[in-house]
């Protein structure tokens, strides 16, 4: 059967460390800045804030390392937080700057030990979804060019 | 209707639980309204009104064999909205790797410090 829901991205990870240093990769702003990003973009330390609890926020800006002009802004809402096991945050994904529209989606990352100290990632984004209004509609439209940005520095 | 255009549309049909149901069980074979409608406890005309959007969004094609309307899932259309979540997994492959690399680094870091610091560890205790 097929009811596997196709408009939600689903990935599992398994790392090798133990939760709570996952868990702290995604909330400490320090770390954030040394690894988010695809390769060639940069996430600079003082574009990065997070308050880690229920209606807390996760704002940093990814920034293309040869282009500081290219910028792409993560403005999330968490809107479940269990320390070392559970984020779950409403994403903002802003279009290009100066641009009205603003899609939203729904990340849920799940932080499950694995045997051996290991810890298994558990990511599910989406629904990809938005409002047909025409502000939020070219917003959906543009974020989904800057993600192509985004690709085309690295694929 | 210009691709990203075409694409809200997906999405907008997609939005919807009912309408993703109605996909899977598309997915499975060709199914009548009726046969649509048995899993769920809404009405034939609301189930119709989910077939109108999808059909709209290019998602399924509805051909009329005999006195039975019948639905198809249209594979292309479908896959230009998979096409997209790919992007973002690939985004997040990337990422990962990049979060596998600062992960091992972290804690490369901190048996260094417990090395250099074995005296400072036992007078905790």
């Amino acid at each position: 059967m097929t009811a596997e829901p196709m408009y939600e991205l689903e990935i599992s990870r398994v790392f090798d460390a133990p939760r709570e240093l996952v868990y702290q990769a995604f909330v400490d702003p320090d770390q954030i800045a040394q690894w988010f990003g695809p390769v060639g973009w940069v996430v600079p330390r003082d574009t990065v804030e997070v308050d880690a609890r229920p209606g807390g926020y996760q704002r940093f800006v990814m920034v293309n390392a040869d282009d500081s002009s290219q910028r792409s802004p993560v403005d999330a809402t968490f809107s479940e937080v269990i320390e070392n096991e559970l984020l779950v945050g409403e994403e903002r994904v802003e279009g290009i700057p100066g641009f009205e529209g603003i899609a939203t989606m729904t990340m849920r990352l799940e932080f499950h030990d694995e045997p051996g100290g290991k810890t298994r990632l558990e990511l599910r984004q989406g629904p990809f979804t938005h409002q047909l209004e025409e502000g939020s509609r070219e917003g959906w439209n543009s974020s989904f060019g800057k993600l192509d940005d985004l690709l085309a520095s690295y694929v | 209707m210009k691709a990203d255009d075409r694409l809200s549309v997906i999405f907008a049909a997609l939005a919807d639980p009912t309408r993703r149901a109605i996909l899977a069980r598309l997915a499975d074979g060709d199914a009548t309204v009726t046969e649509l409608a048995e899993p769920f406890s809404i009405s034939l005309p609301a189930i119709s009104r989910h077939l109108k959007v999808l059909e709209r969004a290019g998602l399924i094609s509805r051909s009329r064999s005999g006195q039975w309307r019948s639905s198809t899932l249209e594979a292309d259309a479908l896959k230009e909205a998979t096409d997209w979540m790919e992007r973002y997994r690939i985004f997040w492959d990337v990422n990962f790797d990049r979060l596998d690399a600062h992960l091992r680094r972290v804690q490369q870091d901190h048996a260094d410090e417990g090395r250099r610091r074995p005296s400072e560890k036992g007078t905790q205790q």
